[in-house]
Protein backbone atom coordinates (compact mmCIF):
# COMPACT_ATOMS: atom_id res chain seq x y z
CA UNK A 1 0.00 0.00 0.00
CA UNK A 2 1.32 3.44 -0.66
CA UNK A 3 1.43 5.88 2.22
CA UNK A 4 4.14 7.02 4.48
CA UNK A 5 6.03 9.93 5.95
CA UNK A 6 8.28 12.15 3.69
CA UNK A 7 9.98 15.51 5.03
CA UNK A 8 7.12 17.12 2.64
CA UNK A 9 3.50 17.06 2.87
CA UNK A 10 2.32 13.90 0.78
CA UNK A 11 -0.76 12.90 0.58
CA UNK A 12 -1.98 9.07 2.07
CA UNK A 13 -3.27 7.13 -1.25
CA UNK A 14 -4.56 3.71 -0.51
CA UNK A 15 -3.97 1.51 -3.58
CA UNK A 16 -1.93 -1.66 -4.27
CA UNK A 17 1.59 -1.55 -6.58
CA UNK A 18 0.15 -5.10 -8.46
CA UNK A 19 -2.89 -5.67 -9.60
CA UNK A 20 -4.05 -9.17 -11.34
CA UNK A 21 -7.12 -7.58 -12.29
CA UNK A 22 -7.48 -4.78 -15.52
CA UNK A 23 -6.49 -1.70 -13.47
CA UNK A 24 -8.87 1.31 -12.79
CA UNK A 25 -7.11 4.55 -14.69
CA UNK A 26 -9.83 6.52 -14.24
CA UNK A 27 -10.53 5.93 -10.19
CA UNK A 28 -6.98 6.09 -9.88
CA UNK A 29 -6.53 9.66 -11.06
CA UNK A 30 -9.83 10.63 -9.00
CA UNK A 31 -7.25 9.79 -6.11
CA UNK A 32 -4.76 12.06 -7.59
CA UNK A 33 -6.09 15.69 -6.77
CA UNK A 34 -4.88 17.55 -4.08
CA UNK A 35 -5.35 21.24 -3.21
CA UNK A 36 -1.65 21.80 -3.10
CA UNK A 37 -1.13 20.51 -7.04
CA UNK A 38 -1.46 23.05 -10.18
CA UNK A 39 -0.55 19.93 -12.16
CA UNK A 40 -1.42 16.00 -12.57
CA UNK A 41 0.43 13.78 -14.78
CA UNK A 42 -0.66 10.66 -15.61
CA UNK A 43 0.96 7.84 -17.31
CA UNK A 44 -0.50 4.66 -18.86
CA UNK A 45 1.48 2.49 -20.20
CA UNK A 46 -0.55 0.25 -22.79
CA UNK A 47 -0.34 -2.80 -24.67
CA UNK A 48 -0.24 -1.54 -28.61
CA UNK A 49 -0.81 -4.78 -31.39
CA UNK A 50 2.73 -4.74 -32.70
CA UNK A 51 6.32 -5.13 -31.93
CA UNK A 52 9.47 -5.53 -34.19
CA UNK A 53 6.91 -5.98 -36.82
CA UNK A 54 5.03 -8.57 -35.33
CA UNK A 55 1.20 -8.65 -34.31
CA UNK A 56 0.95 -9.04 -31.04
CA UNK A 57 -2.07 -10.57 -29.50
CA UNK A 58 -1.44 -9.92 -25.88
CA UNK A 59 1.48 -9.78 -22.85
CA UNK A 60 1.54 -11.80 -19.66
CA UNK A 61 3.56 -9.89 -17.14
CA UNK A 62 4.90 -11.87 -13.91
CA UNK A 63 6.18 -10.42 -10.65
CA UNK A 64 7.56 -11.18 -7.77
CA UNK A 65 5.02 -9.86 -5.59
CA UNK A 66 6.65 -8.77 -2.64
CA UNK A 67 9.86 -7.71 -3.92
CA UNK A 68 8.32 -5.73 -6.67
CA UNK A 69 5.95 -3.94 -4.96
CA UNK A 70 8.64 -3.13 -2.30
CA UNK A 71 10.51 -2.00 -5.13
CA UNK A 72 8.14 -0.14 -6.52
CA UNK A 73 7.20 1.91 -3.25
CA UNK A 74 11.07 2.74 -2.51
CA UNK A 75 11.05 4.55 -5.90
CA UNK A 76 8.18 6.34 -5.05
CA UNK A 77 9.73 7.07 -1.63
CA UNK A 78 13.08 7.84 -3.55
CA UNK A 79 10.81 10.34 -6.63
CA UNK A 80 9.20 11.98 -3.11
CA UNK A 81 12.42 12.91 -2.27
CA UNK A 82 14.12 13.98 -5.20
CA UNK A 83 10.91 16.67 -5.79
CA UNK A 84 8.23 18.19 -4.17
CA UNK A 85 5.43 16.26 -4.78
CA UNK A 86 2.17 16.10 -3.38
CA UNK A 87 0.91 12.71 -5.09
CA UNK A 88 3.01 9.58 -6.65
CA UNK A 89 0.87 6.46 -7.29
CA UNK A 90 2.19 3.74 -9.52
CA UNK A 91 0.44 0.40 -9.90
CA UNK A 92 1.59 -2.01 -12.06
CA UNK A 93 -0.70 -5.42 -13.97
CA UNK A 94 0.52 -8.76 -14.02
CA UNK A 95 -1.48 -12.02 -15.52
CA UNK A 96 -2.85 -11.44 -18.90
CA UNK A 97 -3.17 -8.19 -20.66
CA UNK A 98 -4.97 -7.32 -23.92
CA UNK A 99 -4.18 -4.96 -26.56
CA UNK A 100 -5.26 -1.55 -25.75
CA UNK A 101 -5.57 -2.48 -22.11
CA UNK A 102 -3.41 -0.24 -19.45
CA UNK A 103 -0.23 -2.39 -18.04
CA UNK A 104 1.25 0.56 -15.65
CA UNK A 105 -0.26 3.74 -14.35
CA UNK A 106 2.09 6.03 -12.71
CA UNK A 107 0.24 9.67 -11.43
CA UNK A 108 2.60 12.33 -10.01
CA UNK A 109 1.27 15.52 -8.50
CA UNK A 110 2.43 19.00 -7.31
CA UNK A 111 2.60 22.84 -7.53
CA UNK A 112 3.89 23.09 -11.35
CA UNK A 113 3.95 20.64 -13.82
CA UNK A 114 7.67 20.93 -14.10
CA UNK A 115 7.94 18.72 -11.19
CA UNK A 116 5.32 16.30 -11.72
CA UNK A 117 6.43 15.49 -15.53
CA UNK A 118 9.93 15.26 -14.66
CA UNK A 119 8.88 12.74 -11.73
CA UNK A 120 6.75 10.49 -13.39
CA UNK A 121 9.56 10.13 -15.67
CA UNK A 122 11.76 9.31 -13.32
CA UNK A 123 9.27 6.56 -11.80
CA UNK A 124 7.81 4.72 -15.32
CA UNK A 125 11.64 4.55 -15.73
CA UNK A 126 13.02 2.66 -12.75
CA UNK A 127 9.84 1.02 -12.52
CA UNK A 128 10.51 -0.63 -16.06
CA UNK A 129 14.30 -1.04 -15.54
CA UNK A 130 14.72 -2.16 -11.71
CA UNK A 131 11.35 -3.78 -10.87
CA UNK A 132 11.44 -7.47 -10.40
CA UNK A 133 8.36 -7.39 -13.51
CA UNK A 134 8.56 -9.22 -16.30
CA UNK A 135 6.78 -9.28 -19.91
CA UNK A 136 6.37 -12.04 -21.92
CA UNK A 137 4.74 -11.34 -25.32
CA UNK A 138 2.64 -13.10 -27.08
CA UNK A 139 2.25 -13.32 -30.97
CA UNK A 140 -0.77 -13.89 -33.43
CA UNK A 141 1.70 -16.36 -35.22
CA UNK A 142 1.91 -18.47 -32.07
CA UNK A 143 4.97 -17.45 -30.68
CA UNK A 144 6.50 -15.71 -28.13
CA UNK A 145 9.05 -13.56 -26.32
CA UNK A 146 10.35 -12.50 -23.37
CA UNK A 147 10.92 -8.99 -22.37
CA UNK A 148 10.19 -8.34 -26.09
CA UNK A 149 10.00 -4.17 -26.58
CA UNK A 150 11.89 -3.00 -23.37
CA UNK A 151 15.73 -1.11 -23.67
CA UNK A 152 16.97 -2.80 -20.66
CA UNK A 153 18.23 -5.35 -22.44
CA UNK B 1 18.33 -26.09 -1.11
CA UNK B 2 14.81 -25.06 -3.22
CA UNK B 3 15.35 -22.80 -6.62
CA UNK B 4 13.15 -20.77 -8.15
CA UNK B 5 13.45 -19.18 -11.40
CA UNK B 6 11.19 -16.34 -13.36
CA UNK B 7 10.09 -15.18 -16.33
CA UNK B 8 12.87 -16.55 -19.27
CA UNK B 9 14.19 -18.87 -17.29
CA UNK B 10 11.17 -21.27 -17.29
CA UNK B 11 11.89 -21.92 -20.52
CA UNK B 12 15.56 -23.70 -19.39
CA UNK B 13 14.27 -24.93 -16.26
CA UNK B 14 11.29 -25.79 -13.90
CA UNK B 15 10.04 -22.79 -12.25
CA UNK B 16 11.00 -24.15 -8.97
CA UNK B 17 13.25 -27.48 -8.34
CA UNK B 18 14.99 -29.20 -5.73
CA UNK B 19 18.79 -29.16 -5.62
CA UNK B 20 21.04 -31.49 -3.64
CA UNK B 21 24.35 -30.58 -4.73
CA UNK B 22 27.21 -29.57 -2.75
CA UNK B 23 26.48 -25.77 -3.67
CA UNK B 24 27.89 -23.20 -1.10
CA UNK B 25 27.58 -20.19 -2.39
CA UNK B 26 25.76 -18.01 -5.12
CA UNK B 27 28.77 -17.93 -7.85
CA UNK B 28 28.77 -21.61 -7.52
CA UNK B 29 24.98 -22.04 -8.14
CA UNK B 30 25.25 -19.92 -11.04
CA UNK B 31 28.32 -22.19 -12.59
CA UNK B 32 26.23 -25.34 -11.27
CA UNK B 33 23.32 -24.41 -13.36
CA UNK B 34 24.82 -23.20 -16.84
CA UNK B 35 26.38 -26.83 -16.93
CA UNK B 36 22.96 -27.98 -15.92
CA UNK B 37 21.65 -26.43 -19.33
CA UNK B 38 24.21 -24.41 -21.22
CA UNK B 39 21.71 -22.88 -23.46
CA UNK B 40 20.90 -20.97 -20.16
CA UNK B 41 24.50 -19.47 -19.33
CA UNK B 42 24.53 -16.44 -21.09
CA UNK B 43 21.37 -15.37 -19.45
CA UNK B 44 22.40 -16.51 -15.64
CA UNK B 45 25.75 -14.30 -15.96
CA UNK B 46 22.71 -11.28 -16.42
CA UNK B 47 20.45 -12.85 -13.44
CA UNK B 48 20.08 -11.42 -9.51
CA UNK B 49 19.35 -13.24 -6.83
CA UNK B 50 17.68 -13.46 -3.78
CA UNK B 51 17.20 -15.53 -0.44
CA UNK B 52 14.46 -14.78 1.76
CA UNK B 53 13.13 -11.64 -0.20
CA UNK B 54 16.35 -9.85 -0.23
CA UNK B 55 19.08 -9.63 -2.79
CA UNK B 56 22.19 -11.64 -2.16
CA UNK B 57 25.46 -11.15 -3.87
CA UNK B 58 27.29 -13.59 -4.89
CA UNK B 59 29.52 -15.13 -1.93
CA UNK B 60 26.25 -15.49 -0.31
CA UNK B 61 26.69 -18.88 1.66
CA UNK B 62 24.07 -20.98 0.62
CA UNK B 63 22.13 -23.03 3.22
CA UNK B 64 20.42 -26.40 2.52
CA UNK B 65 17.15 -24.72 3.46
CA UNK B 66 17.40 -21.76 1.96
CA UNK B 67 14.66 -20.78 -1.12
CA UNK B 68 16.42 -18.42 -3.80
CA UNK B 69 14.91 -16.76 -5.96
CA UNK B 70 16.47 -16.26 -9.77
CA UNK B 71 15.80 -13.29 -11.60
CA UNK B 72 16.56 -12.48 -15.09
CA UNK B 73 16.59 -8.03 -16.18
CA UNK B 74 13.16 -6.85 -15.71
CA UNK B 75 11.23 -5.90 -18.51
CA UNK B 76 8.41 -4.33 -16.72
CA UNK B 77 6.19 -1.54 -18.50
Amino acid sequence: MIRSAYSHPVAEVEITELSAVPLNVVELLSKAHHPKAGAVVLFSGEVRNNNNGKEVAYLDYEAHQIMAAKMIRTILDDANKKWPLNIAIAQHRTGKVTVGETAVVVITASAHRSEAYQANQYIIDRIKHEALIWKCEYFTDGSHQWGGNCSCH
Amino acid sequence: MKIQVFAVLKDYFDREFDLNDDITDIASLREHLSRLNTSAQGVLQLCRFAVHDEFVDQTYNITKNDTICIFPPSSGG
